[in-house]
């Protein structure tokens, strides 16, 4: 053996995370890199598993929806919608018309706040930090919405089996969407920034690409899988009020972190277009059904589009007031296979950008 | 443009599940989930796919002592779900591609989502018989 070859370094094992400066969520990488390029990626999670699944047996039914609304902080009221809908599927309720208008409005709001918070902790990956600012601040008067609208800033607690518990008036909501107009025009003109400035395009562009064809056979879901180019959005199931309103999917087909940013960045415009056709046509009556005794012994299954993708709840009931079991896969447990993929072969530069913009929600993984 | 969801349950043995996740593959269907639900005599494991807004289950039951084949060599992406379920019901599941060998999670005590407390012999489980409120 030649000098050179004893010389010749092997792979080398980096750890990246559970803390991380770029990280806001405990997730660990064993990065196998050969000199700066990532060879293989090691996932590990489970740091704060909390069990909240098993809860279920533990609490009343319809108490048990203020559990799943603290899955997570930032789909808090999808979490609580998706295990109403899963329960009133089991129950066989249907939800008035105002309650499904307003569960509707409040999603989206959810993913406009949810997409402008990953957008500032995407610039905070690059070091950008005057995008960092702007996108957070535009978020303030989203949250400032939540709270007038549904009482909550991160938890809306305003989910109930039947329907919700808040009944905003419609000069109220007018005024809400009338607040976020400046919101919308900051949007567009940060989502032009994303696009245009010469850092943004440098660091995303061309980086941690998953192709089509990856990202369907490893299982992505939401913007991760619509950025490779794949049109599947579970709002076009047509639950709450999605039948009744006109919205686009939104698709990019570079696979890159690029194309990761700029569907989210277009999915606000398209939120904002709904929660105006929500506003618009906002009908009136009760928001909620009074829901009574114990749920029949059976299952249910149900699936919605949270802001980082396909969400799965399902029940099963044994005919008592504590469920017998309830599931939920998130998003972010679908998207870390691809999100392997995504790493492989990228330079080690690259790995906390390449993560940020699958806005990985380690809360929502470890429900 | 609304899809109408269609849901469909198929109960299958842990001998059908490879050459029917195979088919399921060459069709085009993607893994959606794996859902574990324990009883106290065996944990019933329902496998999710989905095609468009079509949505497929397959399911069957194990007994303590039955092992499943994993599914990682036809669909990889289930390996986060068998991992899972492993750590947290203790079902024995073969030839995980990517296998953290019950260190998922953190978690105080061996299969604490696990009710099973039949154990021994391999059990003939009937079929769950309470479907009613899936949509088919």
């Amino acid at each position: 053996m030649s000098a050179h070859e004893k010389a010749a370094p092997g792979p080398t094992v980096i750890p990246f995370g559970p803390q991380h400066p770029v990280l806001p969520e405990p997730l660990h990488f064993d990065l196998v890199l050969q000199d700066e390029k990532v060879i293989d990626a090691i996932p590990q999670i489970g740091y704060i598993h909390r069990g909240l699944e098993l809860l279920v047996d533990k609490r009343d039914y319809l108490d048990y929806v203020h559990v799943a609304e603290r899955i997570c902080g930032i789909c808090s009221f999808m979490h609580g919608m998706g295990y109403c809908e899963a329960v009133e599927t089991l129950l066989g309720i249907t939800v008035p018309d105002r309650g499904r208008w307003l569960r509707t409005f409040w999603c989206e709001l959810e993913r406009v706040h949810s997409h402008l918070l990953w957008l500032g902790l995407g610039a905070d990956s690059l070091g950008f930090e005057n995008l960092f600012m702007a996108a957070w601040r535009a978020r303030e008067t989203v949250v400032d919405v939540a709270e007038e609208t549904a009482g909550g800033r991160v938890i809306f607690g305003s989910a109930l089996v039947g329907g919700v518990s808040k009944d905003p008036s419609d000069e109220t909501l007018k005024r809400c969407i009338a607040a976020m107009k400046p919101v919308r025009a900051e949007t567009l003109r940060l989502a032009n920034v994303v696009m245009n400035e010469s850092t943004v395009r440098h660091r995303f562009e061309g980086v941690g690409v998953l192709s089509k064809e990856m990202a369907y056979a490893l299982g992505a879901v939401g913007p991760m899988l619509r950025a490779s180019g794949v049109d599947y959005d579970v709002r076009r199931r047509g639950y709450a009020a999605y039948a009744e309103v006109d919205f686009e999917t939104v698709t990019e087909t570079a696979g890159d972190c690029m194309a990761r940013a700029l569907v989210r960045v277009r999915e606000i415009e398209q939120s904002f277009h709904i929660m105006d056709q929500i506003v618009a046509t906002m009908p009136s009556g009760p928001v909620a059904v009074p829901v009574k005794g114990m749920p029949p012994v059976g299952e249910a299954w149900v699936r919605l589009e949270q802001p980082r993708g396909e969400v799965l709840y399902y029940v099963r009931s044994n005919g008592t007031r504590n469920l017998e079991r309830f599931r939920v896969r998130t998003p972010t447990f679908a998207n870390v296979p691809a999100m392997v993929e995504a790493v492989r072969g990228a330079s080690l530069a690259d790995v906390p950008n390449i993560i940020l913009t699958i806005d990985p929600c380690i809360s929502c993984t470890e429900r | 443009m609304i899809v109408r969801e269609i849901q469909t349950l198929e109960e299958i043995t842990v001998g059908d599940l490879i050459p029917k996740v195979h088919a399921l593959k060459a069709e085009g269907w993607r893994i959606i989930q794996v859902l574990a639900v324990s009883g106290p005599e065996a944990n019933e494991l329902t496998y999710s796919f989905g095609l468009g807004m079509q949505f497929k289950l397959l399911r069957f039951r194990v007994g303590s002592e039955q092992t499943v084949p994993s599914i990682t060599p036809v669909y990889v992406a289930a390996y986060l779900y068998e991992n899972e379920i492993r750590d947290l019901f203790g079902v024995k599941i073969e030839r995980i591609a990517v296998d953290w060998l019950g260190k998922v999670y953190d978690v105080k005590g061996d299969k604490p989502f696990s009710k099973v407390t039949v154990t021994g012999a391999c059990v003939e489980c009937p079929p769950s018989t309470i479907i009613q409120g899936t949509k088919s």
